[in-house]
């Protein structure tokens, strides 16, 4: 883990730069729009809204008796927009360091900044979503301990995207296909978790595919405290875990590859 | 960030020790991914650099010579920092700045100044050093009211004086130049040089890698010449330059002799036809007298025959006698060079207004003119080359250059073989 801890310590060290930088793309994903800093929140925004529009008020659709609420739109909802985050943490991450390929020839930056860079600019717009979400859900079971299991959970979430997005644009550096296969990989990737259906509409036999789906165990631990005012079961925080630490182990590896030539690669 | 900062001894600003750069080439990106998930050796490698070491002191002021390929960019980079060392050190002292592309980082929907506070970050500015310095930043780069425009609105040369004053903008201990004075024009251009010689003269030390002895020569104390991507001499800048031009004109000889081993029927109607091309497309000098810009207008040679088919024209004389006119800069008053070859490019002499202390003298018109004469023309027979420059006040930027533009054939009566007659007496 000794290069990890390398990177960490490049991160402490560049940390005003790297707030500097944060906003700075927040600021260039809306730059020349009139509605400026509301824009990268609009969108998530309307798209949740139209989840609850369509399904909740419109239809009144309805789940089955094993899912953790009956109404498809809050259910929708609260796996939906962690979704969106991760998927816009990672592809934005993904892709950080080839486009920052000109400034890493002629500044001398560590390359970390740059994934860094992208997955805090994303939960810059997503956090406070997810809070807000949250606050929505907040009538439905009072206010009870279970909420302080969202703190750990965002935490989780901000960190598997921060250690996922740096591995795959290190990958992505080396070669450029991975990018490709990874967009496609995350535009089904929603039908490998249990956020359009319940974990219990799946078949027994092919469950265990949704494991393999980093966001699985996030997604049922929004929907334990959002949706049933329950503390998240075990089976979360285990598999989270193991895949922070999987992450971990790989990009420890890549990173002590790649260090003296990553930017050759750009 | 492998460049340590430490202390060094005494006036030492710079140590490189044993330094090498190694790139892995790969046969296909493919190889490079499964290299980098198995850990597994398929590269080729190709060592840019190798053993490296070197010492810089406060004010010193160093060209990096070499050939295409022999390293000079991948040190400047590794001493910049912006590539990571595959061996040995590199130890320095204070604040390194490069000047390495300019303008790279900048956002372009984004406002001049916003890309000025964010691009002094990258280089370790923070916003408020940047508010003292924004004033005479602006000034520098000469951008007034387009300060608050969108740098996609700016031209080139908007960008590049913003960039130059950016990076500029705080006198660093190390500055490192890869060959980046060719920016703007020439009023710029002499800013830029007004500015890194006062950076020079307060003490700081720079690193200056240019294809251009002449400014090596100017600007320089000390010479670095890279070969293969070693250090082939280190030392005072002249027996440095001295050995890299006969090891370039070596190398050219022999890629002449391989060239006409290659194709040699046609080459002598080829070399004709590349004499001819120099000879006429300056042959007809820009007549505008008001662009603005510093130029060469003429150059005549006294009593010089037309050229007769293939052949130069003859000097029907035993003096030489130029008369060079070119159009200044403003009140500046420009100083003119004066080089003579042998036809094939090799060098006789050159000459210059500011290296003797002369000065052109200015015609009614404004344009600048003077007259260098050679009494009894100390060459023996044969053909040269003769080239004219154009030098600001300061003999260090180069404003126009008629390179190898005129070709002349001089007879001298005695049938003696050799090249130059030098001052000599019998006794």
């Amino acid at each position: 883990m000794y290069s990890l801890l390398g990177e960490c310590r490049a991160l402490w060290q560049a940390r005003s730069l790297l707030w500097v930088m944060t906003r700075r793309e927040v600021a260039a994903r809306h730059a020349g729009t009139a509605a400026g800093v509301l824009w990268p929140y609009l969108q998530p925004l309307l798209t949740v809204a139209a989840y609850y529009l369509v399904f909740d008020v419109v239809f009144s659709m309805r789940l089955g008796d094993n899912a953790p609420t009956h109404a498809v739109g809050a259910f929708l909802v609260v796996g939906a927009l962690p979704w969106m985050a991760f998927c816009d943490a990672t592809s934005r991450g993904m892709n950080s360091l080839v486009e920052a390929g000109g400034i890493l020839q002629k500044n001398p930056l560590p390359p970390v900044l740059f994934p860094l860079r992208a997955v805090l600019a994303s939960s810059v717009i997503f956090g406070p979503l997810l809070v807000l979400v949250a606050l929505a859900y907040l009538p439905r079971h009072g206010l009870n301990a279970s909420m302080l299991a969202l703190a750990p959970l965002l935490l989780g979430q901000l960190l598997l995207c921060a250690l996922l997005a740096y591995a795959l644009a290190i990958l992505t550096a080396a070669l450029r296909d991975v990018g490709q296969l990874v967009t496609f990989l995350l535009s089904v990737g929603i039908y490998l978790s249990p956020i359009l259906f319940p974990l219990a509409l799946f078949p027994e036999r092919w469950r265990w595919v949704l494991w393999a789906n980093p966001m699985t165990a996030l997604v049922l631990g929004y929907q334990n405290v959002l949706l049933q005012g329950l503390w998240p079961q075990i089976s979360v925080w285990v598999v989270l875990a193991a895949w922070l630490l999987v992450l971990a182990v790989l990009l420890n590896g890549l990173v002590r590859r790649s260090r003296d030539q990553l930017v050759d690669w750009l | 960030m492998n460049a340590k900062h430490v202390e060094l001894p005494e006036d030492l600003v710079l140590r490189v020790r044993d330094l090498g750069k190694e790139y892995k080439l790969y046969p296909s990106p493919r190889a490079r991914f499964k290299a980098l998930l198995t850990g597994a050796a398929t590269h080729r490698s190709h060592w840019a650099l190798r053993d490296v070491s070197f010492e810089l002191r406060r004010g010193q002021c160093i060209g990096v010579i070499g050939d295409n390929g022999a390293g000079k960019s991948s040190l400047l980079k590794l001493l910049a920092g912006t590539l990571q060392p595959s061996c040995g050190t590199i130890e320095r002292v204070g604040r390194v700045t490069a000047i390495l592309e300019l303008g790279a980082g900048f956002h372009p929907d984004f406002s001049g100044r916003d890309n000025l506070y964010f691009g002094g970050s990258l280089i370790g500015i923070s916003p408020e050093r940047m508010r003292e310095l924004e004033p005479e930043i602006a000034a520098f780069a000469e951008l007034g009211e387009a300060m608050e425009r969108p740098v996609k609105t700016y031209s080139s040369g908007m960008t590049v004086r913003l960039a130059f004053a950016l990076v500029t903008a705080v006198q660093p201990d190390v500055l490192i130049i890869d060959e980046a004075l060719a920016v703007g024009d020439q009023h710029f251009q002499k800013k830029c040089i007004e500015r890194i010689m006062a950076f020079r003269n307060s003490g700081c030390t720079i690193l200056f890698c240019s294809h251009s002895p002449y400014h090596i020569r100017h600007l320089c104390d000390a010479a670095l010449w890279l070969r293969g991507g070693q250090v082939a001499q280190f030392g005072d800048t002249e027996p440095v330059l001295a050995a890299y031009d006969l090891h370039t004109r070596e190398r050219q000889e022999r890629e002449q002799l391989a060239l006409e081993g290659a194709v040699a029927p046609q080459m002598p109607g080829h070399e004709e036809e590349k004499a001819r091309e120099a000879t006429a497309s300056p042959a007809s000098p820009v007549a505008a007298v008001d662009s603005g810009t510093a130029c060469i207008l003429s150059v005549d040679v006294k009593d010089l025959a037309e050229p007769v088919g293939d052949q130069p024209g003859l000097l029907q004389s035993q003096d030489l006698v130029v008369t060079i006119t070119a159009r200044g800069r403003g009140n500046e008053r420009p100083h003119i060079g004066f080089m003579i070859e042998q036809s094939k490019g090799v060098g006789i002499t050159s000459l210059a207004t500011h290296e003797d202390n002369a000065f052109p003298r200015q015609l009614p018109d404004g344009s600048w003119q003077t007259v260098l004469t050679f009494p009894e023309l100390p060459l023996h027979s044969g053909d040269y080359v003769i080239s004219a420059f154009l030098f600001d006040e300061t003999g260090l930027a180069v404003y126009d250059e008629w390179f190898q533009f005129l070709h002349l054939r001089f007879i001298f009566p005695k049938p003696l073989p050799g090249l130059v007659r030098l001052p000599h007496h019998w006794s």
